[in-house]
């Protein structure tokens, strides 16, 4: 089990759910898309798709939730034919965060909704008091994106 | 909203003398179908790990060449936790330890049959 962090308070908790849930792969990122943990994944490229990809269905569910529902759908699930997808939110003191995790025969979606309870409440109990939210600009994201890509994989 | 089809065995099982609750669980999923439960059983945590357990019992017992899982039972230090599965469904219940489990076992057996 491979766990990767750019901030180090997000790896005890990681580490546990990745252990308890037995899933394949996780990923913790901003909503904006940049990557802030990640458990399974080999290439940075993989991170970057599946970022980019969580980030727009975390936007796209949310919004579909106001217009149905008056409020943000919490968790997405979508089972494919042998592995399934969980897509959650998790707030923290530093903010809101979107969680990835993809499982497979080894877990089921019971274990993973329980142990994701855990988790978000370990998270946000870990959560170092909130600093100032850097603004998120177009012209620094490639950047940001890169940099910590380069954290989680060491080049 | 209608009841299920698992209703009236879900009641008759959580009758049971020390029963304090049984549950309907999807065996792939970990997820409740229908449930009749005792206040404070937590019922998702509950049906999430007994279904993992009972899928691996099955696969055990298939490896080791024992055929079918025809019934599990969890011993603890205050109760016990029995499972019988049909298909991809579970039965399962939560009962103290006073609990008759002789009579819980011919019970889930022959509410097993509902599961299809």
């Amino acid at each position: 089990m491979t766990i990767a962090v750019v901030e180090t308070w997000i790896e005890e908790p990681l580490k546990r759910f990745v252990g308890d849930a037995r899933v394949r792969l996780a990923l913790l990122l901003h909503t904006s898309g940049q990557v802030v943990a990640q458990s399974g994944f080999t290439r940075a490229i993989d991170v970057m798709s599946a970022c980019a990809l969580a980030a727009a269905i975390h936007a796209s569910a949310g919004e579909l939730g106001k217009q149905l529902d008056g409020k943000p759908f919490h968790v997405l699930h979508h089972a494919g034919k042998s592995r399934q997808i969980v897509i959650a939110p998790a707030q923290t003191k530093r903010g809101l965060y979107i969680f990835l995790t993809v499982f497979d025969q080894e877990s089921s979606l019971g274990l993973v909704q329980l142990y994701f309870e855990e988790f978000a409440k370990r998270l946000a109990d870990a959560a170092p008091a909130a600093e100032p939210t850097p603004v998120v600009l177009a012209e620094n994201f490639e950047r940001d994106l890169n940099r910590n890509l380069a954290s989680l994989f060491g080049r | 909203m209608s009841a299920t089809p698992f209703a009236d065995t879900l009641a008759l099982l959580t009758r049971q003398r020390g029963v304090l609750g049984s549950m309907v669980v999807s065996e792939a999923d970990g997820i409740i179908v229908d449930s009749n439960l005792q206040i404070g059983v937590k019922g998702n945590v509950v049906a999430a790990l007994a279904a993992s357990l009972y899928r691996k019992a099955r696969l055990s017992a298939q490896a080791a060449g024992l055929g079918t899982a025809a019934f599990l039972q969890l011993e603890a230090q205050r109760g016990r936790v029995c499972a019988v599965g049909r298909g991809d469904l579970l039965l399962v219940t939560v009962a103290e330890s006073r609990a008759n489990v002789g009579l819980i076992r011919v019970e889930l057996m022959r509410a097993a049959e509902v599961l299809g």
